[in-house]
Order: structure tokens, then C-alpha cells, then sequence
């Protein structure tokens, strides 16, 4: 098993252990994200859709690990949306050249 | 007829008379349901494990060993949180010229008291899974996940003897979610109340019951009378998943007058909306909808910043109870909605209508 240190993991504000990675078969390649959440101080969802840039980045966080990838350089995101870049979980990502 | 059409597969795997699944907010639509044979999904998006665990122990004081299920809101995208004053800062002056400007032409009082709308903490990662320590470690009978996919917390469920639905608004998502191993997919459509997907029930419902093999399909969009259980089951679903319904139910927590409201309201009388949340939604038109939808209103803006600028004004309507400005997410079969029934009535009513459906269809009595 691999230090957890020696791979950047952290513990959040929560507790909740999160470890970082890089996948360098995914970096580079455009992906689509139907992401979305919970809306703050509502007890509504919203969905949300990105295109983009994945950078090979990931966090899994806690146990079992839960994946988020990091998308950059967005060409698709929701008008007004705030930032460049978003944390799309693993399983709503659909990867060009990957089976959806 | 040779069989009850209304014994499906999602009755045989929940143990429950009718393939009828009430997403509800109130915890006493959620007893009421269970103990009328159907099942019901209780939503706790912004509740805190504690709240979580005190309502699972409330409804299975109410429902014994029947099953039920909860509804959280697994995030699928999450952007960097930024801190409440600076949110406020970025919204542009020419928005809150147009908020004050409906606030007075409305004559919409303060908010009382504090805010809830307000409190800002929208949900993350850290959130959720808080949430979910608590569903795992209670063996919460089925989660539900609202948006997100459950699959990295499958194992665990199953483990635990536990139901994972994944709820979906395109097809691409229901594979994903099928092949992961989810127990039952909910495929919603742009009928539905609040945050839908683009694709309309009818369509959604086929085309994820042709690549969902012998997982279980639940339709939800619009589904609220006998006519929609019995076409949901003709489309291949195995349940309805029901939302709106039970808003003006005899035991749903609402206020008076938004019962009233949707007793009285049509598909007509709903707008899919941005200018609540900066997400498209479906809800009563309102004051506040109808003035954004102008075309002289500033360009709505994106969530969060459109939330915040729309709390005022939905705060003050709540606390004053003002039916003039009051709304409610609402889908479009809220035509449907012409009485305040007990959930058991509401029940029973959408069964005998659909049976009467397949009745007439192939001319044979049917029973459940």
C-alpha cells in the first residue's frame, strides 16, 4: 500500500480523506460532464452540462473513493457560469474515445 | 385479463402492492403512502445526518418493517465555493435595480426575521457523504440519488442489503448508471416539476427501458393520474415515480395556500423558469417569473448568483403567507390536482383508474 503522504493525500475540514491522483491516459482529452447539484438554501437540484478539457487530475474522496476529474479550458458551460474550469464526478463524464 | 398489469417487477422486488413511488419532502405523505401499499422516497437534500436520522427513525415508527426510501442530491459537477459576501458583490447593479424595481411595483415586504434562503453552504462532496454515513449505517431499506451517480456507493449498499435508484434525464446517463449495477432507474422527463432534464416522458421512458435489460424502469415526468400509470406501464415501466401529486395531499406539510394554488392551477399556469434559481425549473407562475420572462428584463443570471437575488423575495412571500406572490415547483400534470385527498385516497384512486384503463383496452376485467 502507498503512503498516503508521499501521494498528497489530505484529511478535508470534514474528515473526510481525500487523495489526489494524475492519469496521464486521460490528460489532454475532451469530455463531456452532466453535472449539476443541489441548489444552496433551496431543496432543489439542478443539472448542468460542460465540454471541455480533462487535465488528468483527479480527488478520490473518502472510502469507498468517489472520483472527481478536473475539466478545463471550457468550451460548454452554463451562461454566468463563475470559472474556468469544474470537478466532474467520474461516473458523469463521458470521455471522447472512451465507450459511453 | 390474465394477470394484475399492475403487479410489476418493482412490486415483486419492494414487496409492496402498487408500482406507485411518491417523492415527497413530508414525512407523513411518506408514512401515509407505505401504509397504502404503495412506496415512498423521502427527499433530505439539505437536512444533516442528525435531521436524516431522526426522520428514518420517525417514519419506521410509522411504517414498521415496510419499506422506504431517501432521496439525496449527489452532486455531479462542483466548481470552487466562494464565500456569501463575495457572491453578493459580483451580482451586477442592473439585477438589483430589477429585483427592487418587482419588489416594489409588488409592494413585497421584508423578509421576517432571518433568512433561510440565505444561509449559504450549498452541498458538496464532504456534505453528501456525511449524508450518506448516515443512510449506509441506519440500512436505510433503498437511497435514491437525485442527480450524481450512486455507483462509486453501490457495494456498500448492497453489502448492507440495501436498494441504490438512480434517477436520469438522458439516456447516456441511464446506461452508465445500469451498467454500474443500480437496482432501479428512474427516468425522468421534461414534464416533471423543478430541475428536469430536456426530454420529454414519453420519449425518455422507452428509449431507457430499451437498453435497461431486466433492471427495473420507473417513469416520472407528469405522472399523475391512473391514465399516466397505466401508459407508463404500456411504455415498459415497471412504477411511476410521482412528485407533485402529493403536494396538496390531506397530509402534506404545504401551506394552505399553495394547495390551493395548485388545486386551482393547470399545465398552463406552470413556466420552466431560470429566474429562480438561475437553473431551469419548473414552477407556478409567480410575480417574479412573470417579470424576468419580459423582454425588458436584465438576462437572468447563472446559480447561484440568481438564488440569491430571488431569496428576498421568496422569503417575504412565505413569511407574510402572501398568495399573490407565492409558487411552488410544480409539474405540468398539476391539472390533475382538483381536490385535497388523503395519500391512501390518492392511492387507490390512481389504481382503480388505471385498471379501468386496461379494462377498456383489452376488454377483459382486470384486479389488483
Amino acid at each position: 500500500m502507498s503512503d498516503p503522504k508521499a501521494s498528497g493525500a489530505y484529511v478535508s475540514a470534514a474528515g473526510i480523506p481525500k487523495v489526489p491522483g494524475f492519469d496521464p491516459a486521460r490528460a489532454g482529452k475532451r469530455a463531456e460532464c452532466d453535472g449539476g447539484g443541489a441548489i444552496a438554501g433551496t431543496r432543489f437540484a439542478g443539472r448542468e452540462e460542460f465540454a471541455g478539457t480533462l487535465t488528468g487530475d483527479y480527488v478520490d474522496h473518502g472510502e469507498p473513493p468517489w472520483r472527481w476529474y478536473l475539466l478545463k479550458d471550457l468550451v460548454r458551460r452554463p451562461e454566468g457560469y463563475p470559472g474556468t474550469a469544474v470537478w466532474c464526478l467520474a461516473e458523469n463524464l463521458f470521455v471522447d474515445g472512451e465507450p459511453s | 385479463m390474465g394477470r394484475n398489469p399492475l403487479h410489476t417487477k418493482l412490486c415483486d422486488m419492494l414487496g409492496i402492492d402498487f408500482p406507485i413511488i411518491a417523492f415527497t419532502h413530508c414525512k407523513d405523505v411518506v408514512a401515509a403512502v407505505v401504509n397504502a401499499g404503495g412506496f415512498a422516497v423521502l427527499g433530505e437534500a439539505m437536512h444533516t445526518g442528525d435531521e436524516i436520522g431522526a426522520d428514518i427513525k420517525w417514519i419506521r415508527s410509522r411504517v414498521g418493517d415496510k419499506p422506504f426510501g431517501i432521496d439525496l442530491v449527489l452532486p455531479a459537477s462542483a466548481p470552487d465555493a466562494d464565500s456569501l459576501e463575495t457572491l453578493l458583490s459580483r451580482i451586477p447593479e442592473e439585477h438589483k435595480r430589477f429585483a427592487a424595481y418587482i419588489k416594489e411595483k409588488y409592494n413585497v415586504p421584508d423578509p421576517k426575521g432571518a433568512q433561510a434562503l440565505h444561509q449559504w453552504g450549498g452541498l458538496n462532496q464532504d456534505i453528501a457523504r456525511k449524508q450518506l454515513e448516515v443512510i449506509l449505517d441506519e440500512r436505510v431499506p433503498v437511497f435514491v440519488s437525485g442527480l450524481g451517480s450512486p455507483a462509486f456507493m453501490l457495494k456498500a449498499a448492497h453489502e448492507r442489503g440495501m436498494k441504490v435508484f438512480g434517477l436520469i434525464g438522458k439516456a447516456r446517463q441511464a446506461k452508465r448508471e445500469i451498467e454500474a449495477g443500480v437496482d432501479v432507474i428512474i427516468a425522468q422527463g421534461y414534464d416533471a416539476a423543478g430541475h428536469t432534464g430536456p426530454i420529454g416522458t414519453f420519449s425518455i421512458v422507452p428509449e431507457v427501458v430499451a437498453l435497461a435489460g431486466d433492471t427495473p424502469v420507473v417513469a416520472a415526468g407528469g405522472v399523475t393520474t391512473g391514465r399516466h400509470l397505466a401508459a407508463s406501464i404500456c411504455l415498459g415501466a415497471a412504477g411511476v415515480w410521482t412528485g407533485t401529486l402529493w403536494l396538496a395531499s390531506r397530509e402534506s406539510d404545504n401551506d394552505m395556500i399553495i394547495k390551493e394554488k395548485l388545486v386551482a392551477a393547470t399545465a398552463d399556469d406552470t413556466v420552466y423558469s431560470k429566474s429562480v434559481s438561475g437553473f431551469a425549473m419548473r414552477v407556478l407562475k409567480c410575480p417574479w417569473t412573470e417579470e424576468w420572462a419580459k423582454p425588458e428584463a436584465p438576462r437572468v443570471l447563472n446559480s447561484p448568483y440568481q438564488m440569491l437575488l430571488s431569496s428576498d423575495y421568496i422569503q417575504a412571500a412565505n413569511d407574510h403567507r402572501r398568495a399573490d406572490l407565492m409558487f411552488e415547483a410544480a409539474g405540468q400534470g398539476v391539472s390533475f390536482i382538483d381536490s385535497m385527498k388523503p395519500a391512501k385516497q390518492i392511492v387507490n384512486d390512481m389504481v382503480e383508474e388505471a385498471l379501468s384503463v386496461f379494462e377498456e383496452i383489452t376488454g377483459e376485467p382486470a384486479d389488483a
